[in-house]
């Protein structure tokens, strides 16, 4: 190892992150040179300085406080319930009676939105308007279809925002919102006004207080809930769990908000 | 059907293996924001989406460097929101061309940044806050909290190459700065 290479191997050296070899290399050149030895010197006692730094700790206080808030949390259904405007809790509890399977009928609305998921993910850019940025992607559907849609930041759980596109369908403008998971997609569907909102079959489940449809469709998974007059699902190869978070995340969300 | 597992086993595990982290994360986030009460606020806030997606945290994988990814996501959130573009432009990853950047952030002029410096004492302190958001960052999972480049690289969403460079330019940085208090201290003499 000459002194070029010593330089760009310092701190990585310094900080013990070099392969056996390496680090026995540019040991050898720091015994041998001594201008890369104080190099070296420097570079740690440096470092020393930096670690011997005051380290504060968390006020007692705040532990408590988190502790608590995440109790707080567990109960948020209930919370939840006292929020919500009962006029809005009444015509959900109405529509998702009619949510519940009627038989073989013609495509449901879920089915068109699964439709919708697997032909946009074959698109070279599945998303209209990309862009990872939560709130400009809601003055998006704004401006561009007088939307009101909630985009959640599910950065967290690794979920990363891709875009957003408008979706036509039941004769009028839909927000759809798309995710993604490593390579697996996630798409979040807002019908404003869906006249077909009858026709989505599947299992009943209720999570965190809130329930929710579920079906399997064409090898998708779908949650899919009606908030007022509209009609909310999340289509994606992810496992129930996760979308059923995702659903309560957004759902918590638009509360906040109108709160 | 969907297992959910038990609520209460859910907090206490949450205790077992999150807040033991309690200190790092509260000191990293003071280091983000440099003031106390928005630490513990953005901690808390953290720990909260944490304790949500706890289901989801794999155990036996690296659970401080998965809280403090969610200590700066939600960070890097909070600076969006508030239309802090020239903060968050930094934050974005690409790292800014330095120099009259860093000369004026490590002069700060006024009267917020004159408050701060009473909160945290210290050169170190001072030039640490003074640095790039990218670099100050990098610097202080690494060399203060003790992280390790892989690590640092997970937190940071970035390759361990950003790593080794935004380490090794940060704390260059860091030097100059320190070089220039302990001469305006009269510590030091021109070098």
């Amino acid at each position: 190892m000459d002194c070029r290479e010593f330089a760009a191997h310092l701190h990585p050296y310094v900080d013990g992150e070099l392969g056996v070899d390496a680090a026995a290399a540019a040991e050898a050149h720091a015994a041998s040179c001594p201008g890369c030895g104080r190099l070296a010197d420097a570079e740690r006692r440096f470092r020393q300085l930096l670690q011997r730094q005051p380290r504060e700790s968390a006020p007692p206080e705040l532990r408590s406080r988190i502790l608590a808030r995440c109790r707080q949390d567990e109960r948020r259904p209930l919370r939840r319930m006292a929020v919500a405007i009962p006029a809005v809790a009444v015509a959900g509890a109405l529509a998702l009676a009619v949510l519940l399977p009627r038989g073989g009928e013609a495509p449901t609305l879920v089915g068109d939105l699964v439709g919708k998921h697997i032909a946009y993910a074959q698109l070279e850019r599945p998303a209209e308007f990309a862009s990872a940025d939560y709130r400009e992607v809601e003055r998006w559907f704004h401006q561009q279809a007088g939307l009101r849609m909630t985009v959640p930041d599910y950065s967290t759980a690794g979920i990363r925002l891709v875009g957003a596109r408008i979706a036509e369908t039941d004769q009028q403008r839909a927000a759809y919102v798309l995710y993604e998971k490593g390579h697996v997609l996630l798409s979040i569907f807002m019908v404003p006004a869906s006249q077909r909102a009858g026709g989505v079959g599947g299992q009943r489940v209720s999570y965190r207080g809130s329930e929710y449809v579920t079906a399997e469709v064409r090898g998708h998974r779908t949650v899919s809930w009606i908030e007022g007059q509209a009609a909310f699902s999340l289509v994606s190869a992810l496992d129930y769990p996760a979308l059923l978070e995702c659903a309560d995340r957004l759902r918590l969300e638009r509360l906040e908000r109108r709160a | 059907m969907i297992g959910w597992g038990s609520r209460t086993d859910r907090n206490r595990e949450f205790e077992d293996v999150a807040l033991v982290h309690l200190d790092t994360l509260y000191r990293t986030a003071l280091r983000l924001t440099h003031n106390r009460a928005d630490a513990e606020d953005l901690v808390q806030e953290a720990c909260l989406r944490a304790f949500r997606s706890f289901h989801r945290f794999i155990p036996g994988t690296n659970c401080r460097a998965w809280l403090l990814t969610i200590v700066r996501n939600t960070f890097l959130n909070r600076i969006r929101d508030e239309g802090r573009q020239v903060l968050a432009g930094r934050a974005a990853g690409a790292d800014p061309a330095l120099g009259p950047a860093a000369e004026s952030a490590a002069t700060p002029e006024n009267p917020e940044e004159e408050l701060l410096q009473t909160v945290l004492h210290g050169d170190v302190d001072r030039a640490l806050k003074a640095l790039p958001l990218p670099f100050r960052e990098a610097v202080v999972l690494a060399d203060l909290e003790g992280l390790t480049y892989r690590e640092v690289a997970e937190v940071l969403s970035c390759p361990i190459g950003t790593v080794m460079s935004r380490l090794s330019r940060g704390r260059r940085l860091l030097r100059e700065a320190l070089g220039r208090f302990a001469r305006e201290h009269g510590y030091a003499k021109e070098s």
